[in-house]
């Protein structure tokens, strides 16, 4: 029986982790491996800024440092922005997965270029990091957004008949001008939308969080991890000192400072 | 007067952070430019791991993010990591400059390609990261390390004789092997032989933490700083959580020594 660790990048309500624990319905998965989705203690109000994403790199090693040793095969980590994944990687031997640059990449594997379907522009940034790093300005062919705010909590509940028409007329557009081959979701936050996307687009839809879940397996299947090359470890961890922030931050949030 | 905040990225001491100081003297600064060097308040013990870059970020962007509060018209990061620079820059309006990828673009206004002097092997993993992120690839001669494990906090106190001619050996290999028409410090804690090999060398060589401060005194005459739609800023700023988590880190770190 292997075990995954699946982070979840915002502090939640039971309820609320449910929702996220549901991508799990979208993708048939080997039997042999069960996944517990586990929220960060601390975190940013959402990933808008650099000022939150170095807010979320912290809450996500925090979240997935001991993993290791608390039994888990691998890693997966429930964002876009693969925010946390290269210092787990640096401070665990298991597989650590994001879905952003994994979902670029499996994309090119069923058409030459991708589009990336976003919920607002504010989005934007946390796909050019990836797209710079892999050199794939060329391939993307476009990032469009339909220009509303989005839940990371309650996701696209109760708001599903305005949403998808809106999602499915960008992606159209994505295919149609601007010549994608592939339609990525910016978001797993959106995974509630994929089913529709995808029963109704005349390309392949990507839906970021199931796709990290089937690479974990491939990962453990295959016996291949991360190579230690790409990520040295540290010469002095510093596990405590992550513990004792996270803490603080913790404490911080729930003063309701 | 300008007030310049130096953001020194380890928690080093007093004797520590005027080592660091020291790179003020090796280029002429305006005279009404005060530059202020403050260590972080914890981080990293070293610098060769993704652990230790994210644990950067987060320090300096800790140690910068009230800068403008204080007074301060710019903040100079001195690491060529530019760890916490494009935080700092989305919670600030004053220039946050750093001497990573400005270094490489300002080589590029002195020649066509570029090569980066390493110190040890395990420095060349982040330059791999960084100069494709930053779409440098195709300038970028080489980056070779003379293979000298450094201190970040006595930097090359002592091993002059024996580490400067191995540097500059290792440069002119980028020189006229690689192709480099410009070579760069790859680290500000190697101030200390710019001068040296300056001299010795065919081609210009950047010391890149006195070329943030010039960077920074053009920025301040210039007017300008960061584009906010490069940089936005965060809906809900977390600063003061960010201030108690390093605090903690603090703590711990003090509580760990003894």
């Amino acid at each position: 029986m292997a075990k995954v660790l699946v982070i979840v990048p915002f502090p939640m309500s039971e309820e609320n982790r449910l929702q996220r624990m549901a991508q799990l319905a979208a993708v048939k998965l080997d039997p042999n491996v069960s996944y517990d989705f586990r929220p960060v203690r601390a975190a940013p109000a959402n990933y808008v800024s650099e000022h939150d994403s170095v807010l979320a790199d912290i809450s996500i090693v925090d979240a997935g440092r001991n993993a290791e040793a608390e039994g888990y095969d691998a890693v997966c980590i429930d964002t876009m922005s693969d925010s946390g994944v290269t210092p787990l990687r640096s401070l665990l031997s298991i597989p650590v997965i994001g879905p952003g640059r994994a979902s670029m990449l499996l994309a090119q594997t069923m058409g030459e270029r991708f589009s990336i379907l976003i919920m607002w522009e504010r989005w934007r940034h946390l796909y050019r990091k990836t797209i710079a790093e892999l050199g794939l300005q060329y391939r993307c062919a476009s990032i469009r957004s339909i220009g509303i705010a989005p839940d990371n909590q309650s996701l696209m509940n109760g708001k599903e008949d305005e949403v998808f028409p809106l999602l499915l007329r960008a992606a159209l557009r994505c295919i149609e001008e601007d010549g994608a081959d592939v339609i990525l979701l910016g978001s797993t936050t959106m995974h509630q939308a994929h089913a529709y996307l995808a029963a109704r687009l005349p390309v392949p839809v990507i839906n970021p969080g199931p796709l990290t879940y089937k690479l974990a397996e491939a990962a453990i299947a295959l016996k291949l991890s991360h190579s230690r090359k790409a990520f040295p470890q540290p010469l002095v961890p510093k596990v405590d000192m992550i513990d004792a922030m996270l803490a603080a931050a913790q404490q911080h949030q729930q003063q309701g400072k | 007067m300008s007030k310049i905040l130096v953001i020194v990225p380890f928690a080093l001491d007093a004797e520590g952070v005027a080592r660091r100081r020291d790179q003020l003297k090796a280029v002429k600064l305006e005279p009404d430019s005060e530059f202020h060097y403050r260590p972080v308040k914890a981080g990293p013990t070293s610098f060769m791991s993704p652990h230790d870059w994210t644990l950067m970020d987060l320090a300096i962007f800790e140690a910068g993010a009230s800068a403008q509060e204080e007074g301060y018209d710019a903040v100079c990061i001195d690491t060529m990591s530019d760890s916490g620079m494009l935080a700092l820059r989305s919670v600030l309006d004053i220039p946050v400059v750093s001497p990573g990828r400005a270094s490489m673009l300002f080589a590029l206004t002195l020649g066509s390609k570029f090569s980066v002097l390493a110190q040890w092997k395990p420095a060349i993993v982040r330059y791999k990261k960084a100069i494709p992120e930053w779409g440098l690839t195709a300038q970028c001669a080489s980056v070779r390390s003379f293979d000298v494990e450094p201190s970040f906090d006595t930097l090359m106190d002592g091993k002059e004789d024996k580490v400067f001619p191995k540097m500059l050996e290792i440069c002119m290999q980028c020189v006229e092997q690689d192709g480099a028409d410009v070579v760069i410090l790859g680290s500000t804690t190697m101030h200390q032989a710019a001068l040296w090999l300056a001299e010795r060398l065919p081609v210009p060589l950047i010391n890149p933490g006195p070329m943030t401060y010039k960077l920074v005194e053009a920025m301040l005459a210039l007017k300008l700083t960061h584009s906010r739609a490069c940089y936005p800023k965060p809906q809900v700023p977390k600063l003061d959580m960010l201030h108690a988590m390093l605090d903690a880190a603090a703590a711990q770190q003090k509580a760990a020594k003894k």
